[in-house]
């Protein structure tokens, strides 16, 4: 693993997984997951299906049952808590919000199980209502709300109980490209920077890189490095991270001694004479960059180029070395530039 | 085509309905009769002021049908819950076993009932009915309730479980409200069964008074030995369909009406 944490000394705020496993029969969902999470950070847990980022939230949850490793909530080991003692809140891909009560009601449920006082519960109500605008539709049911509202309301829910720990699972899949880019500056404001770590899961590398702090990488129940954005794509551990971050994905040719060469699309340029001889097969035109498929003599290439480039047939290709990630051809291991 | 499906269940009923209101000589004889001696409520005056009347027959028949359709719902609901969200790999063997007992013919089994009943002292108590009844209810039932707890998005539970909410308390407030659909469905079924149920009634209780509806019916004596009373049979019959199409009306709008509509994507 990558990127390691130092063992700080205990208690530490925030959130730290210890050695955190998930298996089920011959399957392991999640191996030795080790990382920290500090109060009011927002660390986006990304990968693609199956990588082991739902388990490691539903674990979190309490939701799951580890099969090895520790929970530490601000130096409280939750690990062995249930799910309704942990504090821990959650928004669900679904929203799942109860579809037979109202808004109101969807979120006076748990308080009252806890035996709250009917007025300090609307109090509390009533100020989550306003922070998200659910006011006016606090007597709608879930089916009478858009996939926006739905989403604002599960928020509503998870914030109101006053968790120590924010989960959020593929909050914003269900909602349209427009309404995501739109949601992400007021998600960051209401859940981030507060007192309670959020952990975030996403297969959306773009919504990771808009939402978190940090991101970690998981790919089969490992993590495979964690770091901030930059980090990640300016040094990526490995093959896949540098595969799994950055769109248009990156381009990977072979090269001589087992290695292979990565190479951004963004940091291909075309040049006058001494690059690679390419030749055009196709393009899409993006209206701020257009994206270049080419075939060269090394390989296929992907560049991104901008939108009024001129495009001759034929053209040649370079870069800077210093653009260069290099990665061991069998382990996938990134390896020192050469 | 729907009005020959239509013409095909009614016209039993609106047969039945006839013969209640007319007399056995209208009924034989047909039309062409004079009126005053056509129609009549005597059919209906004889099952009423019978001894016992019919209403004693009908309220014997309702409480058992409540006690069954309650024992079978409390116990087919838990069951439904833990093969659903428990099971593992044990799920797919007890279905199977339930399926297979559902479909086991009960005629079978009466023999052996009546001599439990005869051992355990349970003829003649209205009440102890109702447990034959959920018994071979319940495999149905559990089955039907399996299904409706697999509809329901696990993450429901999941987000109740989150805030606390322990089982009693997810079952109260959450799945059972939203059950409500399926479980007023496989009530009125379990109801029907116990309402309609003839052998089990007629070997357990012998005393008149304790009678359910349909040995009650079968009692029906004509005025003479070769007559057959079809008047009163027909309105005793109007009279024990009354009621479950009263439950069918009540419980009409929560056996349509989708309620998990709406609970994950709209």
């Amino acid at each position: 693993m990558i990127n390691a944490m130092p063992v700080p000394p205990s208690p530490s705020p925030g959130l730290r997984i210890e050695g955190l496993s998930r298996r089920l029969g011959e399957r392991t969902l999640l191996a030795d997951l080790n990382l920290e999470v500090g109060p009011g950070e927002c660390l986006a847990l990304l990968g693609p299906s199956g990588c082991g980022k739902t388990t490691t939230l539903r674990l979190l949850a309490g939701l799951d049952a580890a099969s090895a490793g520790r929970i530490l909530l601000d130096g409280d080991d939750i690990s062995r808590l249930s799910a309704g003692d942990r504090r821990v809140a959650m928004v669900f891909q679904s929203y799942a919000l109860y579809p037979h009560l109202s808004v109101a009601d969807n979120l006076a449920l748990g308080l009252r199980i806890r035996g709250m006082a009917a007025r300090e519960r609307e109090e509390r109500i009533m100020a989550v209502l306003e922070l998200l605008q659910l006011v006016e539709l606090r007597l709608r049911r879930p089916a009478q709300l858009s996939g926006g509202q739905r989403q604002r309301v599960a928020l509503a829910r998870a914030l109101l109980r006053q968790p120590r720990l924010v989960l959020l699972d593929e909050p914003m899949s269900n909602l349209d490209a427009q309404l995501r880019e739109e949601l992400r500056p007021e998600l960051r404001r209401l859940l981030c920077g507060g007192s309670q770590p959020v952990v975030y899961v996403t297969h959306d590398q773009q919504e990771a890189m808009g939402m978190a702090d940090r991101i970690a990488v998981l790919r089969e129940g490992r993590l495979q490095q964690i770091g901030s954005a930059r980090e990640l794509y300016e040094k990526p551990a490995n093959r896949f991270v540098a595969a799994f971050l950055g769109r248009p994905a990156i381009n990977l040719l072979p090269a001589e001694g087992q290695r292979q060469l990565g190479l951004r699309p963004e940091h291909l340029v075309p040049v006058e004479t001494g690059g690679l001889a390419a030749r055009l097969q196709q393009r899409e035109w993006w209206g701020h960059q257009q994206l270049l498929w080419l075939e060269s003599a090394r390989g296929d290439l992907r560049m991104l180029v901008a939108a009024d480039q001129p495009l001759p047939e034929t053209l040649e290709v370079s870069w800077r070395p210093e653009h260069e990630l290099w990665f061991d051809s069998h382990s996938g291991e990134r390896l020192a530039a050469s | 085509m729907r009005s020959l499906l239509l013409l095909w269940s009614l016209a039993p009923l609106a047969w039945q309905l006839y013969t209640s209101f007319v007399t056995p000589e209208a009924l034989i004889q047909g039309a062409g009769m004079a009126a005053g001696s056509f129609w009549t409520l005597e059919n209906y005056r004889q099952v009423w002021l019978a001894d016992p009347p019919i209403w004693r027959y009908l309220l014997n028949s309702a409480v058992v049908g409540a006690a069954t359709t309650a024992l079978t719902l409390a116990l087919a609901v838990p069951c439904a819950y833990g093969l659903q969200r428990q099971g593992g790999r044990l799920r797919w063997a007890v279905t199977l076993t339930l399926l297979a007992t559902a479909i086991f013919p009960t005629v079978l089994l009466f023999l052996a009932l009546l001599q439990l009943a005869r051992s355990l002292g349970l003829a003649n108590n209205l009440l102890a009915l109702s447990l034959p009844y959920a018994a071979l209810c319940l495999p149905l039932a559990v089955l039907l309730l399996r299904a409706a707890f697999a509809d329901l998005p696990p993450e429901l539970e999941d987000a109740a479980r989150l805030e606390g909410l322990n089982l009693a308390r997810r079952l109260q407030h959450v799945l059972l409200p939203l059950l409500a659909p399926s479980l007023a469905s496989t009530a009125i079924l379990v109801f029907l069964f116990s309402w309609n149920e003839y052998p089990i009634a007629l070997t357990w209780i012998s005393r008149p008074e304790l009678q359910t509806l349909p040995p009650a019916i079968a009692r029906i004596a004509g005025s003479s030995l070769f007559t057959v009373p079809y008047g009163a049979f027909a309105a005793a019959t109007v009279l024990g369909s009354l009621p479950l199409l009263l439950i069918v009306l009540i419980f009409q709008r929560s056996i349509v009406s989708g309620l998990t509509q709406g609970a994950i994507k709209g």
